[in-house]
């Protein structure tokens, strides 16, 4: 199981990267995972992007581990309940994790609380992500859900 | 002295956090405050419906006269109410959040009795959702409280006699002493549970924001000339950068009149991508480079969901789309209508990419390098300014009447396809299309030559053909158009002067631009003559002009965006970022710090 959760992870964020650089580059939003995870460790654009690649892959890889364990536990896999369990990550993404969890270990993202006396170089995502345009959610639900997709389709238990 | 409710707008002292910023009148009144951030409605909004905007009283109850500074180096406000019977100072501030348990927002107000004993009042009557909102109003653990849907706010009071709501507004009578020290605190909520502060808390917190102003002030490296006003422009900027995404508000207020009875009112609580350069600029002149560049790449995040189309102004959190509204409020001393939103964001203003394009090349060369893929966005928008550049704008001034061939807009696109070249050939932007970029500002240059001159008035015109000038012209010696002893320039800036200036102050221009109604004269033009008399080398003109339009600072050294040149009354929303920038850009301007941008030494 292991192995197969890693290889659906690892497709899974291929497919999940491509669709969001892609609704990036058609203008639905201005979500930039590699961007806002890379800037984590370092304010250098160039680098930000490469670092927040390699985070982002290998949380796909931690997600798909942890969609296998949920997967053994209810004995039963499959593209749809993986798509749901996507549905379900792109709600908590949206709505707490990038929103609320991240700003607390992100030292360089704005947060409704940063005043004058900080210096934030990016912008609060806000709820839903609605900062980085309107449609945002629908694309981070769309891309969780085909990831969630492929996950369950590729892990066997 | 109050016009049927109104004070005078240079009667306002501004007190901010980065997030959000209030209005304080000389005699103590808040009359103006969104909460939480700039853009949102606001909760004291007495200075455009006196009766029903909503306001935050705090004065002597008996006949008093005021003066009022800001504390030294800080953003923190001190007015001392003198009576009869004794003095009282009060100081107000928009605290900075620390670790003991902040709320949202908090905005303190310390009173402390300097003489005698002296009757005061305070009442504090919020008015939610720009006045629309009566809120409901109680108490908890003693505070009072008034809550609108997910809005709240709660006035903390030590020491202030014993307030009671009334009518929608709470409020309290108390006599202060010599010595004695007395505390109101506005916390506030959005979303969440108040957090009903310490008076501890309070303190340590005005104490530490205190401490943070000076010691932000201590860091801006300027000892030029008009110190003091540079230093109270970089103060008052600081305090309009939305801490949360690095963006900068043009001005925090909406719909303060241009002509007091007239239409012209407009909502500033955007980020112009006008002003960007100037604001790059003034804050890598200033030593500001960590908020030069988290304006950047605000500024790379927003323009890159409409690349290579860019926005005239975008919202504060980065979103695109700010639809103009009215709501219904009387207006400052009836000055309708009240705008809420900004329909300048659908017009094509040419003049924008000059300004981003310049603002890249001051970030580039000043002190940062830029990414691949803002180089490849900026590239695409390079190629976008070929294909547009010959087409008309509305200009600058947002003018209601066009398109016409602005030749600002023109020579702005010249800046924008110059510095794209310059920064290709710096290997900051990708140099593929660099050739053309370079053809196309050789063909605006030719074009603004061509038709954009006239002998009549040995100047540069206002549009192509046209027979009359327009103080955007003084930006041209500003963006090293062409060298300070370039004939044609000068003849521009003596044309500008000529025409344009009564005394200190400039119009903008005396042709029509589609909205009804007169105005005052825009400060920013006095400033830009300053800068441009400086920079083709009439320094004697420049100084003279610049200590008079020093003198038009208001008490406390802020600056709204236009002035009646007749009264000295401010005109405009207050206070006004570009004016403030502008006043930084004459002022440095006289240093040798102040060489051609162009030529300043890439990193």
């Amino acid at each position: 199981m292991i192995g197969s959760a890693i290889a659906g992870g690892f497709v899974g964020t291929l497919v999940m990267t491509t669709i969001m650089r892609g609704a990036s580059e058609f203008g639905l939003t201005r979500i930039d995972l590699a961007l806002l995870l890379g800037t984590t460790v370092t304010d250098n654009r160039r680098k930000a992007r490469a670092f927040g690649y390699v985070f982002h892959f290998l949380i796909g890889l931690g997600f798909a581990l942890a969609y296998g364990g949920f997967f053994a536990i209810v004995g039963r896999s499959g593209w749809m309940l993986g798509a749901l369990l996507g549905a379900l990550q792109a709600v908590f993404t949206g709505t707490v994790l990038v929103n609320v969890l991240l700003p607390v270990v992100h030292p360089r993202i704005g947060t409704p609380e940063t005043a004058a006396s900080e210096i934030a170089l990016i912008e609060p995502p806000g709820f839903l992500m609605r900062n980085y345009g309107r449609r945002s959610f629908l694309v981070v639900l769309a891309a969780h859900v085909l990831y969630g997709a492929v996950v369950g389709w590729v892990v066997r238990v | 002295m109050r016009r049927g409710g109104y004070a005078p707008i240079e009667d306002y002292a501004v007190i901010g956090d980065g997030r959000t910023a209030a209005l304080v009148a000389r005699d103590g009144s808040i009359d103006w405050l969104c909460l939480p951030n700039f853009d949102s409605p606001s909760v004291f909004g007495a200075i455009v419906d006196a009766e029903r905007g909503g306001t935050f009283e705090l004065q002597p109850s008996i006949p008093f006269t005021a003066s009022r500074r800001y504390l030294p180096r800080t953003n923190v406000l001190e007015t001392i109410f003198t009576t009869d019977a004794g003095a009282v100072r009060v100081v107000d501030a928009m605290t900075i959040p620390d670790e003991r348990l902040p709320p949202l927002r908090e905005l303190a107000r310390s009173i402390e009795g300097v003489s005698g004993t002296v009757p005061m009042r305070w009442r504090c009557a919020p008015r939610f959702d720009y006045g629309r909102a009566r809120p409901e109003t109680g108490w908890r653990v003693g505070v009072p409280v008034a809550a609108w849907r997910g809005e709240a706010i709660a006035v903390a009071n030590w020491d202030t006699g014993t307030p009671a709501w009334t009518d929608g507004a709470v409020e309290a009578r108390w006599d202060v002493r010599a010595g004695a020290r007395s505390l109101l605190a506005l916390a506030t909520a959005h979303g969440e549970p108040l957090v009903l502060p310490g008076r501890a808390a309070v303190l340590s917190r005005l104490e530490s924001t205190i401490a943070f102003w000076d010691r932000w002030s201590s860091a801006r490296g300027y000892e030029g000339e008009w110190a003091d006003l540079v230093l109270r422009s970089a103060l008052v900027l600081k305090m309009m950068i939305f801490a949360p995404s690095g963006a900068s508000v043009a001005a925090p207020t909406t719909s303060l009149p241009e002509e007091i009875g007239g239409a012209r009112n407009w909502d500033y609580r955007f980020c112009w991508v006008r002003d960007s350069n100037f604001m790059v600029d003034a804050l890598l002149r200033l030593g500001c480079y960590d908020e030069a560049r988290s304006l950047f790449w605000w500024f790379i995040q927003a323009t890159a969901f409409t690349a290579p189309i860019v926005d005239v102004l975008y919202r504060l959190d980065g979103g695109v789309g700010v639809p103009e509204r009215e709501v219904d409020l009387s207006g400052y001393r009836q000055s309708r209508p009240v705008r809420i939103g900004n329909n300048a964001v659908r017009q094509q203003q040419h003049d924008i990419y000059g300004a981003l394009f310049e603002t890249a090349w001051l970030y580039s060369s000043g002190h940062h390098a830029l990414d691949a893929d803002t180089g490849a966005l900026l590239g695409g928008i390079a190629d976008h300014v070929c294909d547009i550049w010959r087409r008309p704008d509305s200009g600058i001034w947002e003018v209601r009447n066009g398109p016409f061939h602005f030749t600002h807009s023109k020579a702005m696109c010249w800046v924008a396809l110059d510095r794209a070249a310059r920064l290709a050939a710096a290997g900051e932007m990708p140099s593929r299309h660099a050739g053309r970029w370079r053809r196309e500002a050789d063909a605006v240059r030719a074009y603004i030559e061509e038709a954009c001159w006239s002998d009549d008035l040995h100047s540069y015109t206002r549009v192509a053909g046209g027979a009359d000038v327009d103080a955007s012209l003084l930006m041209l010696p500003l963006v090293d158009y062409a060298g300070a002893d370039d004939a044609r320039l000068r003849g521009t800036v003596a044309a500008v002067d000529r025409l344009l200036r009564e005394g200190d102050v400039v119009y903008r221009y005396r042709a029509a631009d589609g909205v009804p109604g007169g105005e005052g004269c825009f400060l920013n033009c006095s400033f830009w003559l300053v800068s441009a008399l400086a920079r083709c080398g009439r320094l004697d003109d420049a100084a003279a002009l610049m200590e008079r339009v020093a003198a038009r600072a208001n008490d406390v050294g802020l600056y709204a965006e236009e002035i009646d040149p007749a009264s000295g009354a401010f005109l405009g929303n207050f206070p006004q970022a570009l004016v403030h920038l502008a006043l930084i850009d004459a002022a440095t301007s006289f240093s040798p710090a102040a060489a051609r941008r162009s030529e300043r030494p890439a990193s």
